[in-house]
């Protein structure tokens, strides 16, 4: 029981965790690295809410690209 | 095999005759594969720490992954077909083994590819029933790219309402899943430790090796066929030396014959080209009469 209820949100919702962790910690990644932002207060918040963002856009399209 | 002979077909090239044949050339054994499927996964695993300790440019370590990735596939194709251990039960472990660790590089759980893939033999280009199906019949390669990297082309929530009943296909997909759950939750994990490593090491070089092994091993050899044992996969060229795609200019005879090994296809066509001419494979009177083992020369 416990494992469908993962598989299903993991299903209806895979694409945002995906967005938010993956992409937002690379975006974090990239913007302390690359960027003038390094060391800048709330540099993440950017970050993970891009993150989250574009894996929102891809849950509600059904599809990444 | 029950098969309905065509009685435009002579008894000389008859199915019995062909299994026979195909037969001679399935008996060694794989130890190619079984070297490319468990070397690739090491060195992949060595990037790891050679990346993480500065001894390998990430870069470096993101070409060599990627190339582990694009090698990753066909050794699995094997175990899936129990090539290595040709029936012998007591052998069966060394299918699981490299049909289980060479997946590693491509995220993909074995238990799902291997009843897929069979899936995909009994039912090749059936719109409902082949899972290969919406990569075989595609418009074009780039659309078939477009849909690996969204992950568009897996539909095995799709797969498993349709084989429903199957319950070796069923137990199959529940056996998958504990892996299937660690390769979603491995790379969230590490990219919060390693977020460019994770990237370059894994995420990309998944996404390349997948693309690769969509566009050679299910794209180009099904491209413009139909079904029936002998019309569904061709044989192709391309501008490519058969290097660097494995090959899969001789994939017919794959599904004509899995049980023979992948580095003895060549000399099996050879022996075959005959019959494969009389039952009109698709390109089969394109065949050279010998297929040269220099794999710089396209055919």
């Amino acid at each position: 029981m416990l494992i469908e209820k993962i598989l299903n949100h993991i299903s209806n919702w895979g694409k945002f965790w995906f967005g938010l962790i993956f992409l937002g910690c690379l975006f974090n990644a990239i913007l302390e690295k690359f960027t003038s932002l390094n060391g800048t207060s709330y540099t993440w918040v950017f970050a993970f809410g891009l993150g989250a963002l574009i894996g929102l856009i891809a849950k509600i399209r059904g599809a990444w690209l | 095999m029950a098969l309905r002979e065509s009685s435009e077909i002579s008894a000389e090239f008859s199915f019995e005759t062909e299994k026979a044949i195909a037969k001679s050339f399935s008996k060694r054994f794989q130890w190619e594969m079984i070297l490319i499927g468990l070397g690739q996964a090491a060195i992949w695993l060595s990037l790891w720490p050679l990346v993480l300790n500065g001894f390998l440019d990430l870069w470096v370590g993101f070409l060599i992954a990627s190339l582990c990735a694009c090698f990753a596939y066909l050794p699995s194709h094997e175990a899936q077909h129990g090539n290595y251990s040709r029936g012998n039960p007591k052998l069966r472990w060394l299918d699981s083994l490299v049909g289980h660790i060479t997946l590693i590089t491509l995220k993909f759980p074995y238990h799902i590819l291997r009843i897929t893939h069979m899936k995909h033999h009994a039912y090749t280009n059936d719109p409902e029933k082949d899972p290969d199906y919406q990569n075989a019949h595609n418009t074009s390669v780039l659309k078939v790219i477009k849909n690996v990297l969204d992950g568009s082309t897996l539909q095995f929530d799709k797969y498993l309402d349709v084989f429903q009943n199957d319950k070796a296909f069923v137990n199959s997909f529940h056996q998958a899943i504990p892996i299937a759950l660690f390769y979603k939750a491995a790379p969230l994990v590490l990219v919060v430790l390693f977020p460019f490593e994770t990237l370059l090491l894994w995420w990309m070089p998944a996404k390349i090796g997948s693309v690769y092994t969509t566009v050679f091993f299910s794209y180009y050899p099904h491209l413009g066929t139909s079904t029936g044992r002998y019309q569904n996969t061709r044989f192709w060229s391309h501008w490519m030396p058969r290097f660097f795609n494995h090959s899969m200019q001789l994939h017919f005879i794959h599904h004509l014959h899995p049980s023979i090994g992948h580095y003895d296809e060549p000399k099996a066509i050879e022996a075959l080209k005959p019959f494969l001419i009389a039952r009109k494979v698709p390109g089969a009177d394109q065949i050279p009469d010998r297929v040269t083992f220099n794999p710089l020369i396209r055919i």
